[in-house]
């Protein structure tokens, strides 16, 4: 054992705790503790020295480099992008219920530096930008756009990250049940099912739970986010529509690598159809998947609107909606940056992730 | 080495694992419930800071852990005032100036003792232009108060403001009913001392400073707020020790919350369930001062022209639309909502689609000269785009008339309002403060609110006079009458349509829950069985 | 002529396809479902019993009966000529967006593809760029400035304008990107060499070989974007960011009804049965269309 242990390289070892750290936390989690802080910065630590290393050993240090340069042009791009879909958007972010004086109105717009010319405030807003300050809420006063990410995060990662492995644990099994079973009445039945998941709008779907599991059935709370009862409707919720997409790309790239020559060779060989399935299928229709869970993370993490809304989830989701109805410019930009990186990272950790599930594939 | 490094790892990530807690897992913060109210509140308040609020999610917070010089007396049929900070008040020289005698031996709740100067730093604050108050101008009576506002006056001492003793000295420009103004969260009392050691900061728990009858224990972001008995409370102590505010935005899942029994109380029902739960036993409602209406451009024909804007009113019947909200809202003809001094309802034009037609023909209407496109506009949400689309139909219906509807995001339609607003567009005004003037203010000429470029310089001088009759209520009411004519029957360049109600869900468990015009709810009377 | 090889091989490659499709059985039947509503949305007028906008005060919020087949509205209004024009409304939305978004991501793929080089990173690199602005806050600002701007006179165009451009703002992206590939792998197949070492002008290469060869994925990701697109209008609707009233799409309908779910079910369930039997029959056509169009499983059903 111990053995064996000794030839892990340091990539693997990273890997291996990071996992642990992950599984510890979800534990911790879902028996109802909260989760340190230390613990998350713990797997941020694990995962960033991780990767570096496992790009490291492939040679691909360079290749990330710049992947990271351009994220940074991009985000770059995006951030003057939205500074100018901001002002062209019409209504101010001071313009109240009940209409102000102009004087009270400019004592406003002096605080919050608009009196200034648009050039300096777009200077103003990209130092603020590159600083990493983006400064308070003109909505919430007092509460910084650091403040109100750092708080409202939490609980839109908690969902999204259990709404994610929800939506593989169902969603990969049924595409290679479905695919194993092709053209047949079961191949049909988990396909009709897993659309049916996609059929119904988020709210309307929730709405259904709701009113089986909670008003009918009382089995489980209506909303809010406290104990891990709390999470399984959300959870379902979000992860249902992921998952059903999830199923059916598994079937059909597992459909298009059984036809591959490759496979034909391996069975020629006589090889069990068990050991084919998932020594050459699995990890090979593997990669579609993977593609399509970068940005479906990023885009879980950064929570659902209609999710948060409908079970009282204390999430980021609403926030961004809410930003651009109340013109919270800072909230709405620190937002769409914070989105923006996930998403460059977790598309960068699933390209290095491809070269790992198929080292044909070279980074450069 | 690897293994050794493993080990590290491990080790490394499980220390962060000693000392984790338990989460709040019995829920309502592990609260006691038969010594907790858990009430909903729709939104994430802004903010707590009393000067700086400007929403009515903050302020319902706010009343419950501030007090002000007044609050609001509700057990006579017209609202009064009741001592609260001050103990008495008076007014000489023909209400222009005012007195006000401050209670002794409140403490703020670290201890402190309660002196005059900190209402009037309360009122320096919400003056001060660098605190960029929405609420500025509720002070702007105040000698040489606006000139400080503005930025143009930099001494305060010159502002017609005076502590002597346990007495504070106002001093107006003109005559008004001012400590109406005192109930507002805005006029509050703070401490410099705390607000400038915390910057914006200091509303947060363990940093703020109140002395109302609850005191800020927790404040869970986007989560919860609760507050707690405060013990060093000047008054009756709160019957209730805890109160839970719930941040729960849509209402569908609050009802949930609330039959699931995690919630005692809503104070905001949807509109479309209404004539559903109306026919529940917690279902609770009562009007409060408010108007619904809809205004004209008078810049813009075919609006501009008189006869249409009276055919228009006649042609649209109130109580249609109240009877297709279902709420039981008050139909409104005059100006005044329903419950106020002031109101009338014998004044404003009655739905009468034969005098409509008539004066559709006079403005020179009918079948040779089809009537212009007109738009009707209204801000997005659901009852407004019931009203509109109520309204399109009756003048379908009434006058033949193909009126367009248009809708705008709230933001958009603020704008729209101040720059050229549709020939009919839905506006609402909600009183801050239980005085007609209050709500005549927003129809003179120079208002920021008047958004329909109506002017009438006989109305202005009526209302800027009424206000100073703050002891002759008969003469007073006279004038209002007048100014109501003018309004509503003669120049017509508004259209009110209801007073709205409120609609609450109660728990049975909950005793004493405040029902009141003002559509405030001070919960410190609020017992539990 | 290297035309001649090709043109069969399409055409075979089409008839090939249809007579798959014709064997889903699936499929075929929300073909029919599908063409169903569309014929619905277009003889709107003709099927419903009364004009959707038609307000019976006097039978507000009926369940059904004889005279309002599947009930009335809080503003009296027939919820199944409601959900008849609704119909119109949201299938206007998602295969008008679809289409936009097609014929903007088809030329600038193909361009980007076609052309390739510096051309088509920068092309690609402004796309990447899209793509990390979160879609929801794209929609929302677009819908929100394009709300404001009247382009057109006929209300009805009006109200869908806004929609409109929002969708496709977000929707072509998608599409740009898979062009951009088909023709990445068509450009080097031989007889397209071949067409363009004898010298034929670009445009008629493309418009002659290239799109005909990937047609078929872009048809299949059509039906794909026909639907959801469909789900991002009844999205909107819910977040209140809807069609400009009196008119409403089956998203409207829903998000309306949802709001009165309890004291009304009438309202919520219908429009959601037209909503979800509809995206139910898009993704099971465009299901079989992919498996019809898809060389590899050739030969396998």
């Amino acid at each position: 054992m111990i053995e064996k242990i000794k030839d892990l390289s340091i990539g693997n070892v990273f890997a291996l705790a990071f996992g642990a750290t992950a599984l510890s936390a979800v534990f911790l989690n879902l028996t109802n503790y909260e989760v340190p802080g230390g613990l998350i910065w713990a797997l941020a630590f694990e995962l960033f020295f991780g990767l570096g290393i496992y790009a490291y050993q492939n040679n691909s240090i360079i290749y990330c480099l710049k992947r990271i340069g351009e994220a940074l042009v991009t985000l770059f791009v995006i951030a003057t992008a939205t500074f100018i879909l901001l002002r062209v958007m019409p209504g101010g972010p001071f313009d109240a219920d009940k209409a102000l004086p102009p004087q009270i109105k400019a004592n406003i717009e002096k605080k919050y530096g608009f009196d200034k010319p648009l050039s300096v405030q777009y200077i103003n807003y990209i130092k603020g930008v590159v600083t990493l300050d983006f400064g308070e809420s003109y909505k919430y006063i007092g509460r910084s756009v650091g403040d109100i990410i750092s708080e409202s995060f939490p609980a839109s990662f908690t969902l999204g990250i259990y709404a994610f492995l929800l939506s593989f644990l169902i969603g990969v099994p049924l595409g290679l049940f479905a695919a194993a079973r092709h053209n047949t009445f079961w191949d049909n039945f988990a396909m009709t099912v897993s659309i049916s998941g996609v059929a119904l709008p988020n709210f309307l779907f929730g709405a259904l739970l709701i009113l089986i599991f909670s008003i009918k059935l009382n089995i489980l709370p209506p909303a809010m986010w406290e104990t891990p009862a709390h999470y399984i409707l959300p959870v379902i919720t979000l992860g249902i529509r992921p998952a059903a997409f999830i199923a059916r790309l598994t079937r059909s790239t597992v459909l298009d690598v059984i036809g591959s020559d490759f496979i034909r060779t391996a069975k020629a060989k006589g090889l069990s159809q068990g050991a084919v399935m998932y020594k050459h299928v699995l990890k090979n229709s593997l990669i579609p998947v993977l593609t399509y869970s970068g940005p479906l993370l990023a885009g879980i993490l950064s929570g659902s609107f209609v999710i948060e809304m409908l079970f009282a989830v204390p999430g980021i989701g609403k926030h961004l909606i809410q930003g651009v109805t109340n013109r919270d410019y800072p909230l709405i930009l620190g937002l769409t940056l914070l989105y923006s990186v996930l998403l460059v990272f977790s598309n960068l950790i699933v390209d290095l992730l491809y070269s790992f599930f198929d080292p044909r594939i070279r980074l450069a | 080495m690897r293994f050794l490094f493993l080990l590290f790892i491990c080790i490394f990530s499980l220390s962060f694992q000693t000392g984790c807690k338990k989460k709040n897992s019995k829920g309502d913060y592990g609260l006691a419930l038969n010594d907790t109210l858990r009430v909903r509140i729709a939104t994430e308040p802004p903010s707590l800071d009393m000067q700086k609020m400007s929403d009515n999610t903050s302020s319902y917070i706010a009343e419950n852990i501030m007090d002000g010089l007044v609050v609001f007396d509700f057990k006579s049929a017209e609202v009064g005032l009741a001592p609260a900070l001050a103990t008495e008040w008076k007014s000489s020289n023909q209400a222009k100036n005012w007195e006000f005698k401050i209670r002794e031996g409140v403490k703020w709740s670290d201890g402190q003792p309660f002196e005059p100067q900190h209402v009037v730093d309360g009122w320096e604050r919400l003056l001060n232009p660098n605190t960029a108050s929405n609420y500025s101008y509720f002070l702007y009576n105040i000698k040489n108060a606006k000139a400080y506002n503005e930025g143009k006056l930099k001494d305060f001492s010159q502002v017609g403001v005076k502590v002597e003793g346990n007495l504070i000295k106002v001093e107006l420009d003109g005559a008004m009913p001012f400590p109406f103004l005192l109930t507002h969260q805005s006029t509050f009392p703070v401490r410099k001392d705390i607000i400038s050691k915390f910057g914006d900061k200091w509303t947060e728990p363990g940093n703020i400073v109140t002395l109302g009858e609850y005191n800020l224990k927790k404040w869970e972001h986007d989560r919860a707020l609760v507050v707690e008995r405060n013990p060093l409370y000047w008054g009756k102590p709160s019957k209730t020790k805890n109160v839970i505010f719930y941040i729960i935005q849509e209402d569908q899942t609050a009802i949930n919350l609330f039959d699931a029994g995690k919630i005692d109380f809503l104070r905001t029902l949807p509109s479309k369930e209404l004539s559903h739960l109306r026919k529940r036993p917690e279902f609770v409602s009562y009007p409060y001062l408010s108007i619904t209406y809809y205004g004209f451009n008078t810049k813009r024909a075919p609006t501009d022209n008189l006869l249409v804007r009276k055919a228009l009113v006649h042609a649209i019947d109130r109580t249609k639309i109240t009877t297709m909200l279902q709420g039981g809202q008050r139909p409104l003809s005059g100006w005044a909502p329903y419950g106020m001094f002031g109101h009338n309802p014998n004044v404003g034009l009655a739905f009468d689609p034969v005098r409509a037609k008539k004066y559709f023909q006079e403005a020179g209407y009918g079948e040779s000269n089809p009537f212009p496109k007109m738009e009707i506009s209204y801000n997005t949400n659901e009852d407004n785009k019931r009203i509109a689309e109520n309204i399109q139909a009756q003048l379908r219906e009434n006058l033949g008339i193909q009126a367009e509807i248009k809708n705008e995001e709230w933001k958009v339609y603020l704008e729209t309002l101040k720059v050229n607003p549709s020939h009919f567009f839905r506006m609402g005004w909600v009183g801050d403060y239980p005085d007609p003037h209050n709500f005549f203010d927003i129809m003179l000429s120079y208002a920021d609110n008047n958004h329909t470029g109506w002017e009438n310089l006989e109305y202005d001088k009526l209302i800027e006079q009424a206000v100073t009759f703050v002891e002759d209520k008969a003469k007073r009411l006279e004038m209002y009458n007048k100014a109501h004519k003018i309004l509503v029957e003669e120049d017509v360049p508004v259209f009110p349509i209801f007073t709205a109600v409120a609609h609450n869900l109660v728990s049975p468990r909950v005793v004493g829950m405040p029902k009141n015009v003002m559509f405030i709810f001070p919960l410190k009377n609020v017992s539990l069985q | 002529m290297s035309q001649l090889p090709n043109q069969t091989a399409s055409k075979s490659l089409w008839a090939d396809s249809v007579l798959r499709l014709k064997k889903n059985k699936g499929a075929l039947v929300s073909f029919y479902f599908v063409s169903l509503v569309c014929l619905i949305a277009v003889f709107a007028e003709v099927l419903s019993p009364y004009p959707f906008h038609k307000q019976h005060i006097d039978h507000l919020l009926e369940s059904s009966s004889s005279k309002f087949w599947l009930g009335t509205d809080s503003l009296g209004r027939d919820v199944f000529s409601r959900i008849i024009y609704g119909a119109r409304m949201s299938m206007a939305i998602g295969i008008f967006t679809a289409i936009i978004s097609m014929v903007i991501g088809t030329i600038y793929g193909g361009i980007s593809g076609w052309v390739g080089g510096r051309v088509d990173s920068i092309m690609m690199r402004a796309v990447d760029i899209l793509i990390s602005i979160p879609s929801l806050v794209l929609l929302i600002l677009v819908k929100v400035v394009f709300d404001s701007i009247a382009f057109f006179e006929n209300p009805e165009l009006r109200a869908l304008t806004g929609m409109l451009l929002a969708l496709s703002v977000v929707g072509w992206v998608t599409l740009a990107r898979v062009v951009r590939g088909q023709v990445l792998q068509v450009k080097e197949l031989t007889y397209i060499e071949a067409a363009r070492a004898l010298g034929s002008p670009s445009w008629k290469i493309l418009f002659k070989h290239v799109f005909p060869n990937i047609l078929g994925p872009i048809v299949v990701l059509l039906t794909f974007q026909i639907p959801s697109n469909i789900l991002i209008e009844s999205f909107l609707s819910f977040i209140g960011l809807g069609l400009q009233p009196p008119y409403s799409s089956w998203g409207v309908l829903a998000s309306d009804g949802w709001r009165s779910m309890r004291s009304y079910p009438h309202l919520i369930l219908y429009p959601s049965m037209a909503l979800g039997f509809t995206m139910l029959a898009f993704n099971l056509f465009g299901d079989g269309l992919r498996d019809a169009f898809d060389p590899k499983l050739k030969g396998k059903s």
